[in-house]
């Protein structure tokens, strides 16, 4: 069959990918982010590629599945050290991180010129719930009245509203673990009523979050305090590049990420900071202060920037000698909502890159190795464990934009003990940013 | 007679309805990061709209399936109308309507209920909510959009597009009434809900009223908005920078220059801004930005009457 | 004519838009129920998304009508401005302070707030 104009133009278009975070991965979605010929996407319907990354475990896979037949005809699935599921006869397996951009760019063009052939449906073709009662479809009532029209009942589940106490339908569904604003993995049940989150209970856990290994080894011996502080800092700016995305301002987010790739004790991030404030992040996007507050306890528990942001002046560093000489202090902030941890973010950058300058000079390494505040946080004889169970006290109450952005600033999943390996232990930092 | 008044405005709507959607996808890729990533900045919005005409359109699983096919075409159809508007010299005027700037206030109403339906009648979570977060914005720009076009009425004695173009021979509207551009373009961007009035499509609702659409009725979508923008900055450009006048160039030329300024402002500030959070948009616009509006339409009544 | 003009370019783009959207899903298989189900990042809902939605801003339509009621009489009022002199300036200043009174009001008790 001669392929058509059409799908000649197409094959030109840059590859709409909808990745699919496994559990130890780097960061790859940063990587690919600035990749030439990809477009990563937030929902499966806007792509044509379905890029599966990192170990997905079993209780993962049925939701994968559910994405993976999401995706409209004609689309491929590539797989990334990870097992592709059996009902698919010719997977593309791709494990090197240097094939992934080019590979993923390839198979879209494939798919457009005829070369591939679309992927089949994982799951059958039935509705969810069987259908019941009267009427021509079988659905019972009038309309969308009664039974369960199209195998879904309707939302008629009628709970007492948490703000002006009108009651009125509460809409129950589980959202991620493949959704792009949540923690890779995590999956939540949400109650809402119209846009405000009434309940939301955590159904799966988050996959461990990994650091770079820079503070794996600093747990084994002495490291440079220069390259332990640049590598915090680039952690912390790859959050804020996520949260961006949340925030909807795609150009500073890119601006964000590209900092990390040329990330050196002379970087310099008032300029992104400025470019922040002055678009009015704080005054007009970010919640209200006094949004997605954490008391006391809660933060203790979190550990790392949560802490600061609400005034406790908690950090592993200050118990290291050589910190100290280099006159160290914890930076804190007091409010502990959402904007406040938001700002964390940027102080705590700030710091690292001032504490890399100085170390350099000095030339000085870590003086503790039984005690290293990771960027998740503290990490002694105990670690950060997964705390998204505190999820469900933090966002109820708040509208869903609000939820999302107090999302984004909260680090809950448990910090992973192991550094990565191959592929994935070179991507962390040098590949990132040279676009 | 017919080519005339009937053909005519119909092919300037839609040869502006495609130029400028396409001229869009461009000037956006070139202000988004200075440099084209994914190869060529002119091919890709050509090669993507192949994309999705080749792509399936998905459904849900109980739709309002008329009305989902609706909005993407009613919303195109919307900005063609508005096109179909703009005067581009005295004498070449699609539609040269006594009540122009009334019909384009009841566009920007209806963009509303487009909107809405959009995201409703494909009856998914995400998108319903993007939905009814976009009403709470038309609502809000709507008044401020009105009071800002009658003041441009004022020094025309009359509400026709031609006539607001002829009263500002000697001064421009830009200049006799300051505030009317920049409350102007606030209403376009949440007319188009672009850049940081972006509350239909999000991204933290994955795309909002979007997020089910695939394949062609995501490119009419795509399309209509843009040319939705296209629209809207041809009537900023007539409204306030003065049309079709100036020297040297013929009419429609300075028209396509000035829509062009404007449609840069536009995609300026898009990038510039993070989305606004609603509750907060809503205040502003309320209690800043309205007031604003109040302000401009006594100042230009107040000119009006002075250079009368 | 002019208003035929006008419904003309509206109903054709409508066809156009809506010819772009038929014309290439002509023959295309329905989608599969797996595939229909709202993409809610591989979780699924419980019920249909359509539901008695709880509308937060409920107080501030209400604003909103009144004030679109006022502005009906605004569209004549502009065109017959400049005749009327600094007495249509007056009259319009008033209606503008006493709305914007409603609107300080409003603010304060909290009707642009999320309910």
């Amino acid at each position: 069959m001669a392929v058509s104009w059409q799908r000649r133009l197409a094959a030109h278009a840059p590859a709409a990918v909808f990745l699919a975070e496994g559990a130890r991965i780097g960061p790859l979605r940063e990587t690919l982010a600035l990749s030439p010929g990809i477009r990563l996407v937030d929902t499966p319907r806007h792509a044509s590629v379905l890029l599966v990354a990192g170990d997905i475990p079993t209780g993962w896979r049925d939701d994968l599945r559910r994405v993976h037949d999401q995706l409209p005809a004609p689309f491929a699935s590539v797989w990334c050290c990870c097992e592709p599921f059996e009902a698919l006869h010719d997977p593309i397996r791709i494990d090197t991180l240097e094939a992934l951009p080019q590979g993923v760019a390839e198979t879209h063009r494939e798919l457009m010129l005829g070369k591939r052939d679309s992927a089949p449906r994982l799951q059958p073709d039935e509705p969810p719930n069987p259908w019941e009662g009267l009427g021509d479809d079988g659905h019972g009532g009038e309309g969308m009245m009664g039974g369960t029209p199209y195998g879904r009942p309707m939302a008629m589940n009628m709970q007492d509203d948490l703000r002006d106490g009108l009651t009125l339908d509460t809409l129950t569904f589980r959202l991620g673990p493949f959704h792009s604003g949540l923690p890779p993995g995590l999956q939540a049940e949400i109650s809402l009523q119209g846009d405000l989150v009434q309940a939301w209970t955590v159904t799966r856990k988050p996959f461990a979050s990994v650091v770079e290994p820079i503070f794996h080894a600093a747990r084994q011996a002495p490291v440079p305090i220069a390259e332990l502080e640049l590598s915090r800092a680039r952690h912390h700016l790859r959050r804020l590049y996520r949260g961006l995305l949340v925030a909807g301002w795609p150009r500073l987010a890119e601006r964000t990420l590209s900092l990390t790739g040329q990330l050196s004790p002379n970087s310099d991030i008032t300029a992104l900071r400025r470019s922040l404030e002055r678009g009015g992040l704080w005054r007009l996007a970010l919640p209200e202060p006094g949004r997605g507050v954490l008391d006391e306890a809660q933060v203790r528990e979190l550990g790392g920037p949560a802490v600061r942001a609400a005034g406790i002046d908690e950090d592993l560093r200050s118990h290291d000698a050589h910190y100290r000489r280099l006159g160290f202090a914890p930076t804190c902030r007091d409010a502990g909502d959402t904007a406040a941890r938001w700002r964390q973010w940027l102080d705590e950058i700030e710091q690292s890159l001032w504490l890399a300058g100085q170390a350099a000079r000095h030339d000085l390494k870590t003086a503790e190795t039984d005690a290293v505040e990771t960027p998740r946080g503290p990490w002694t004889d105990a670690f950060p464990h997964d705390m998204s169970d505190l999820l469900g006290q933090v966002l109820p109450g708040l509208e869903w934009g609000e939820a999302m952005l107090t999302l984004a600033s909260l680090d809950v999943s448990a910090l992973d003990l192991h550094p990565l390996e191959e592929p994935w232990q070179r991507s962390t930092g040098d590949r990132e940013g040279r676009a | 007679m017919i080519l005339d008044q009937l053909i005519l405005p119909w092919l300037l709507a839609w040869l502006m309805v495609g130029l400028g959607a396409y001229l869009v996808a461009v000037l956006d890729r070139l202000l988004a990061t200075g440099s084209a990533r994914d190869g060529s900045v002119w091919l890709a919005p050509l090669a993507s709209a192949a994309w999705l005409m080749t792509q399936q359109a998905t459904t849900t699983e109980a739709p309002d399936a008329p009305a989902w096919r609706l909005a993407p075409a009613l919303y195109l159809a919307l900005a063609a109308t508005g096109l179909a508007l703009v005067p581009w010299s005295p004498t070449l005027v699609g539609v040269d309507l006594a009540t122009s700037l009334v019909l384009w206030g009841s566009l920007e109403a209806l963009a509303t209920v487009v909107i809405f339906l959009h995201g409703w009648s494909a009856n998914a979570h995400l998108a319903l909510i993007g939905a009814y977060r976009y009403v709470a914005l038309g609502l809000s720009y709507l008044l401020i959009s009105m009071f800002v076009l009658i003041g441009v009425a004022l020094p025309a004695e009359s509400l026709r597009l031609t006539e607001v173009v002829a009263a500002q021979t000697s001064l421009w509207h830009v200049v006799s009434q300051p505030l009317g551009l920049p409350l102007f373009l606030m209403v376009g961007l949440g007319l188009t809900f672009w850049g940081p009035l972006d509350l239909a499509d999000s991204t933290d609702l994955s795309g909002g009223t979007a997020v089910e659409r695939s394949g062609p009725p995501r490119l009419v979508w795509a399309l209509a908005r843009a040319a939705m923008l296209v629209a809207f900055s041809a009537i900023a450009a007539t409204a306030f920078l003065g049309g079709w006048l100036g020297p040297w160039l013929p009419g429609p030329a300075w028209l396509l220059i000035k829509s062009l300024a404007v449609l840069v402002a536009l995609l300026w500030l898009g990038r510039r801004l993070p989305r606004f959070a609603p509750e907060r948009c809503v205040t502003l616009m309320w209690v800043v930005l309205l007031p604003l509006s109040f302000i401009d339409l006594i100042w230009a009544g107040a000119v009006a009457l002075w250079m009368a | 004519m002019a208003l035929l003009t006008l419904t003309t370019v509206l109903m054709a783009t409508l066809g156009l838009g809506w010819l772009l959207q038929w014309l290439p899903a002509r023959g295309q298989p329905k989608p599969t129920y797996p595939q229909r189900a709202p993409f809610l990042g591989g979780g699924s809902p419980d019920t249909h998304a359509w539901n008695r939605y709880h509308i937060r801003y409920y107080p501030m339509t209400l604003l909103l009508i009144a004030f679109e009621m006022e502005m009906m009489f605004m569209y004549p009022w502009a065109v017959v401005f400049v005749e009327k002199g600094a007495m249509a300036v007056m009259e319009m200043g008033m209606f503008l302070a006493i709305l914007s009174v409603g609107i300080v009001y409003a603010w304060r008790e909290g009707v642009f707030r999320w309910q």
